[in-house]
């Protein structure tokens, strides 16, 4: 066409974008540059998108997609994310914080949901004997860490934990815009997270 | 003078301009017709300024240009438009340190015919206003947003308006009940 100027479309610019190192470039995402992928630039444009939500300040945004990189056990957007979340001024107890709570949401997500798919008076009522002291307190606020449990809840699918951390939301008068803006990105970090 | 801007839903009107697309001798000039654009398939970000040489539009200039990978990855080409003649386009994007590296071509609508047909003409001076158009490929005009001569303008609630026009819901997963009858 006119003198247009060369696009950033390469895998590479992609890693860049999200502040991934090239040691991580995967077969997937060479696939899609290769073939000049639309789909590319849609995740990228996703991706920024979520995370610039008005609702989510930037480091509540990068402690999510930390804690779906963890989730997904995705080391190189989990170090992304670490970094970024660090340039927000997010401390080290912080960080903890995240990797504790999504560690713990694996038990609760697969436990709570057996209770929901058998509906069975015995397991109901059973103790469950999972500690959870890191819920009582938590540096980054009880909100917070709801959501944050909302949104690791929602991709583990567990209907019994998405619904309850919903409800307790609502109870800290949490906008239902911000719990939707959480929960889309953590969905689009999650499909961010299969690139790799 | 009555300024009727054109709007939404209207065709946006055919033009074939001189623009400014490089600060390199000999390669300087393009000439930028509205069915090059229509062929190309892609949206078209259109985005006026009053007058070149002057203190809001490099900043805001700067803006848009620092937000062109942006526009690329949205299928949108992006313009930039005064009613500035080429020569004065080139000119000041070799002056001013901020405009030259511009990516996109600078429209030189030196007859006014393309701002006047578009409605954006200040009465007094005959320049335009600062009007910014998103045009879809099929050279239909989706959003018109029209600032006064000195309001700067924010590129990415551009973008954002970009990003709900293109959004469409096509997983099945949006359908809603009684939706379908609703269409027809």
């Amino acid at each position: 066409m006119f003198g247009i100027a060369k696009t950033a479309d390469s895998a590479a610019d992609f890693l860049k974008e999200f502040g991934i190192a090239e040691e991580h470039l995967s077969e997937n995402l060479k696939m899609l540059a290769q073939t000049n992928s639309r789909y590319l630039r849609d995740v990228k444009i996703n991706v920024n998108n979520s995370l610039q939500a008005v609702t989510l300040v930037k480091k509540e945004a990068y402690l999510i997609a930390l804690a779906v990189s963890v989730n997904e056990k995705n080391e190189a957007l989990k170090q992304a994310f670490i970094a970024s979340a660090r340039v927000e001024g997010a401390t080290d107890e912080e960080l903890a914080e995240v990797i504790s709570c999504t560690s713990l949401l694996s038990a609760n997500n697969v436990y709570y949901r057996f209770r929901h798919f058998m509906k069975d008076e015995y397991y109901t009522n059973a103790q469950a004997g999972i500690r959870m002291s890191i819920m009582a307190n938590p540096v980054l606020g009880k909100e917070f860490f709801e959501l944050m449990s909302l949104v690791v809840s929602a991709l583990n699918g567990c209907e019994l934990c998405v619904t309850s951390h919903e409800k307790a939301l609502l109870g800290h008068a949490t906008n239902k815009q911000r719990i939707h803006d959480a929960v889309r990105l953590g969905a689009v970090i999650r499909s961010l997270s299969v690139l790799f | 003078m009555k300024n009727v801007v054109l709007s939404i839903g209207s065709q946006f009107p055919d033009f074939n301009k001189k623009a400014v697309v490089s600060t390199e001798k000999g390669k300087e000039f393009y000439d930028l017709t509205g069915q090059e654009i229509r062929a190309s398939g892609k949206w078209m970000v259109m985005f006026w300024w009053p007058k070149d040489f002057t203190f809001v539009c490099p900043t805001e200039i700067a803006e848009f240009n620092n937000h062109y990978q942006d526009f690329e990855d949205r299928d949108a080409i992006l313009i930039g438009a005064s009613t500035d003649s080429e020569f004065v386009h080139a000119a000041w994007r070799r002056d001013h340190e901020d405009l030259r590296g511009l990516k996109f071509p600078m429209l030189a609508d030196t007859s006014k015919t393309l701002a006047e047909e578009l409605g954006i003409l200040e009465a007094n001076e005959k320049v335009a206003y600062r009007a910014t158009f998103i045009v879809d490929p099929e050279g239909v005009i989706r959003w018109v947003s029209l600032y006064d001569l000195n309001v700067g303008r924010n590129v990415k609630e551009v973008l954002r308006v970009l990003d709900a026009l293109q959004t469409d819901e096509l997983c099945p997963c949006n359908w809603q009940k009684g939706e379908a009858t609703l269409v027809a």
